[in-house]
């Protein structure tokens, strides 16, 4: 082995560049974004934009909206994938190509998909005339306060459901055959088998794909600021879309600091989480 | 696994037109003139998703228009954080699986966690240090970010601890600096895991819509995910000319993705679904 000095040298020429971006990219503007949220308009040095946000509407308004979007969409979102996973997990040969069109979406840039599917949900738009096709009556959609935020769930779902539905087809294949073979020995049916040996078995990439896509839609952007800006009446005003306009719009960075910290506090505990499920695999192997 | 039966296989086809039929209108709209768009709309017919007039106008028209630098842009932007990305990560990947150093395991949960911070939640103080270093309105400013992604680290490192301890003992032994075994051993045996790492960086670049929109707000840099957003919204909007260049930014990635699909589910299979 060389001396421990080029050892040393090595380790940080392979890892330097990476420690650096880490430190650049990701630990500095999160520190400055932590510094920054203490220090008031004035100049001093305390609570005061914790305090200012926690009291503003706008600020109380998107916690509210992002709990509420979170609470339906990503039970929504798993269930979907879920059960596009059971189907998709078919005996057929073409699957392959047939998972590969539901998984499309995901790729394509957010902004992309929500500017078509702005267009088709305008009130002239083609998801109304497929609605009044089948005989029913035409929807406002994104301007209206009561139907915004579940037109931007719906997008969002469209976007990301096929990724998640890729991880359980993957959970899926690793369930040893022969533990339903068992049971249907024992006259078990298709819901028992589901019930006593997938879900059970699946337990690790669903909690995955749960833990993962709340933190992904807790940063959803591009749909929001694009399509409603936050509105009509600050009805999809979702917290990272709260963050920009308090930064760029209302330039104030005290408060976009506060919430950033909030924000950033909250992904981190998410992401803990799921790099534990991450790396509680990896011990396995 | 036994075969399928016919109603399953049915719903299976149906799941996947349902899923795919925005992008299909997406396609029909593009190659129909603009101010037949909304024409054939209501009642649904066959025409609403099949150009009754078939035209390259709106297609050929990305060419004149703003669209043109920002695809440019785009391509530019993806293709560097490929090259830059991949090596970054491969490196410190080797550094943290092969490379024997105190604290090891904790730099890499340190490190995988840091870059798993999302980054648009920390996207709005990055860019007030960016700026104080002029980087606003530049390639580098775009492409910086992308460049470092904990997933690729995460899946690369998986790989290269696969690889048997003994090949490296005996490149060793050898006389191979760590470099060349890095370049010449570990690079080439991991093809299937840098295509995926790849992929990673790839979508993350192409995607990227709040960064771009806050660090290169000119036209010169402009990104075609923000340019599609911005055109979108302007005041007499040409439907056609969106609809195509929309699909133009989806067709790439689209392609790509569909080439590679084996080598994406494997990304996803290694961040740990697995049990």
């Amino acid at each position: 082995m060389t001396s421990s000095k080029s050892r040393y040298f090595v380790v940080l020429a392979f890892l330097g560049p990476a420690l650096l971006s880490v430190f650049l990219l990701r630990l500095w503007p999160a520190a400055l974004a932590l510094i920054n949220s203490f220090r008031e308009p004035g100049g001093a040095y305390g609570l005061g934009n914790y305090t200012y946000i926690f009291t503003d509407p706008e600020f109380l308004n998107s916690l509210k909206i992002t709990a509420i979007y979170s609470v339906i969409v990503n039970p929504l979102q798993i269930a979907i994938a879920l059960a596009l996973a059971l189907l998709m997990n078919a005996g057929m040969r073409t699957i392959g190509f047939w998972r590969t069109i539901v998984l499309l979406p995901v790729a394509i840039p957010q902004s992309v998909s929500a500017v078509v599917w702005g267009v088709a949900l305008r009130p002239d738009g083609l998801v109304n005339s497929i609605l009044n096709t089948m005989g029913l009556e035409s929807q406002r959609f994104l301007t209206s306060p009561d139907q915004s935020l579940a037109s931007i769930m719906l997008i969002v779902s469209w976007i990301g459901v096929g990724y998640w539905m890729t991880f359980l087809v993957a959970g899926l294949q690793e369930i040893p055959k022969s533990l339903y073979e068992a049971v249907k020995i024992d006259g078990a049916n298709g819901w028992q088998q589901f019930r006593y040996i997938t879900l059970p078995q699946l337990r690790r990439p669903l909690t995955f794909v749960l833990v993962a896509n709340t933190v992904a839609n807790f940063l959803v952007f591009a749909p929001v600021q694009i399509l409603t800006q936050g509105g009509p009446t600050g009805s999809t005003n979702l917290i990272m879309n709260e963050v920009y306009s308090q930064a760029f719009v209302l330039s104030d960075p005290s408060s976009a600091a506060a919430s950033t910290v909030i924000l950033v506090a909250v992904a981190l505990l998410v992401v803990t989480i799921q790099f534990r499920l991450m790396s509680a695999g990896e011990d396995r192997t | 696994m036994t075969e399928a039966s016919f109603t399953r296989k049915f719903f299976v086809v149906l799941v996947a037109i349902i899923f795919f039929l925005p992008l299909w209108w997406l396609a029909a709209s593009s190659f129909r003139p603009s101010d037949s768009i909304f024409r054939y709309l209501s009642p649904i017919g066959v025409y609403t998703f099949w150009p009754d007039e078939w035209t390259l106008k709106n297609v050929v028209g990305i060419w004149d228009s703003p669209f043109r630098l920002a695809i440019w842009n785009s391509i530019i932007v993806s293709m560097i954080t490929v090259v830059v990305g991949l090596a970054l990560c491969s490196m410190a990947a080797f550094a943290l699986a092969v490379l024997e150093f105190p604290f090891r395991n904790a730099v890499f949960v340190v490190m995988v966690i840091s870059f798993l911070i999302p980054f648009d939640a920390i996207a709005v103080p990055l860019y007030s240090i960016m700026r104080m270093f002029g980087l606003q309105d530049s390639y580098t400013g775009l492409i910086l970010p992308g460049i470092g992604n904990g997933l690729a680290v995460f899946l690369l490192r998986q790989f290269f601890l696969g690889i048997p301890k003994e090949i490296r003992e005996a490149a060793i032994v050898d006389g191979m600096g760590w470099f060349r075994i890095y370049y010449s051993i570990y690079l080439p045996l991991s093809v299937p895991a840098m295509v995926s790492a790849a992929l990673i960086l790839y979508i993350f670049q192409w995607q990227a819509y709040l960064w771009p929109l806050l660090i290169a707000p000119g036209a010169e840099y402009k990104v075609a995910a923000v340019a599609i957003a911005q055109f979108s919204t302007g005041y007499r909007t040409d439907y056609g000319l969106i609809f195509a260049a929309a699909l133009f930014i989806a067709v790439i990635p689209m392609a790509i993705l569909t080439i590679l699909q084996r080598y994406y589910s494997a990304s996803i299979a290694a961040t740990g679904s697995k049990e």
